[in-house]
């Protein structure tokens, strides 16, 4: 494919195919909504054939029109399950880059955001450790002892485990949360009365700690800054359901052993 | 040696996050960083001001702040920094003691921790939202000249 060479109107169709395919790999893996409308804006914009592009998207979807000729094509895509995937965002980042600048071909460029959508997360099995590292350390941050260490590293472990297993079905993330945080609660619970270790309060607050909403308060504020005031409702309300469900999953806990 | 000790707990914290969330490899550590300057902040400035909610604010801040440096200089997007740094500073401890206060009856000191788990929340927000302004603003001016 030449550089001079004319996009025809099949071609134009793929272009906005593939904004709208990058569009939705950054949104179902948590990227800002002005970063996705101004990626796909970049990317029909880039060729010169087309004049005019226009994108609206919120969290659960994307709406794209471009002029090209003289005709207006517009795709519309919803976007259904949402997870945090950074290093997606970031490839996407990367390949709107390299696609703007230079001419590559709207068929190499649908293969690779392809391929970039089928990268392998990290396995399983580390992200649960990671998981349990994580509340591990945070007990530490909060006056805990090697014993909290310890039992807060199982109840990070199997907590990530069984959320993301729920994930994996698609279970409302409201009830993923409440659930993983009975998890959580029972499990630092029973350690306790098992004797282990007597800091109820520094295990419990280190395993909620994966489930916390940071995602949706860091994109909420985001959004609403660059004037995406539905996406950044919609992620406020996301992250304020999210806290409820973890404080409701603790406190029915509670409530049954006290 | 306390300080040294909770950057230490706060990096490899905040690299377990950043692994949950599928940070890209290479940027892992950087994460972590963020992660332990936000903690780091956070601690320090609560042992001088004996108050969380400014503490949270000025962390909350300066993660902003070194997450878009870093996206500037590692050309990544701000959010891979910025996620993983924040969670930390997250009240899911004030979630709990509301809860913990509520299922006790102490109804008063659970409004108490509940305005204040809220207001921890609002300082996060309002933090990421000056650093973010400043970092377009400044952007902006520089894509002017």
């Amino acid at each position: 494919m030449n550089s001079n060479k004319k996009l025809s109107k099949k071609e134009a169709k793929k272009l906005l195919l593939l904004a709208t395919l990058a569009g939705r790999i950054m949104l179902r893996n948590g990227a800002e909504t002005y970063r996705v409308e101004d990626t796909i804006e970049r990317i029909c914009k880039s060729r010169k054939e087309v004049k005019y592009a226009n994108v609206f998207s919120t969290p659960t979807g994307i709406f794209v029109s471009i002029e090209f000729g003289e005709e207006v094509l517009s795709h519309i895509m919803r976007i259904k399950s949402t997870k945090i995937d950074l290093n997606k965002i970031d490839q996407v980042n990367q390949f709107s880059r390299e696609f703007v600048n230079s001419q590559m071909s709207t068929e190499e460029g649908l293969k690779r955001l392809r391929e970039i959508d089928k990268i392998e997360d990290y396995k399983p099995i580390i992200k649960y450790l990671a998981g349990g590292i994580s509340c591990s350390f945070f007990s530490l941050l909060f006056q805990g002892g090697y014993r909290e260490f310890l039992s807060s590293f199982f109840i990070g472990f199997i907590v990530t485990l069984i959320v993301g297993r729920l994930n994996k079905y698609k279970v409302t993330f409201f009830i993923s949360n409440f659930i993983g945080a009975i998890i959580a609660s029972v499990l630092s619970i029973s350690i306790s009365n098992i004797g282990f270790s007597q800091n109820i309060n520094a295990m419990i607050i280190a395993s909620i700690m994966p489930l916390v909403p940071g995602v949706a308060i860091t994109n909420a504020m985001r959004d609403t800054i660059s004037g995406d005031f539905v996406s950044g409702l919609s992620r406020a309300i996301e992250a304020i359901f999210s806290a409820l469900a973890i404080a409701f999953g603790v406190g029915f806990v509670l409530n049954i052993y006290f | 040696m306390v300080i040294i000790k909770t950057l230490i707990f706060a990096f490899l914290s905040t690299v377990g996050f950043s692994v949950l969330f599928t940070t890209p490899k290479d940027s892992i550590v950087k994460a972590g960083i963020v992660g332990s300057i936000g903690w780091g902040l956070y601690y320090i400035s609560s042992l001088v001001l004996n108050n969380s909610i400014i503490s949270t604010l000025i962390a909350s801040i300066s993660i902003g702040i070194v997450g878009e440096l870093f996206a500037k200089y590692y050309k990544k997007p701000a959010t891979v920094f910025i996620i993983p740094g924040i969670i930390p500073l997250v009240p899911g401890a004030g979630m709990y003691y509301t809860m913990l206060e509520l299922v006790e009856k102490n109804y008063y000191a659970a409004v108490d921790m509940g305005t204040e788990t809220f207001f921890l929340a609002a300082a996060i927000s309002i933090g990421l939202i000056i650093s973010t302004t400043l970092s377009t603003s400044i952007k902006r001016a520089k894509s002017k000249n």
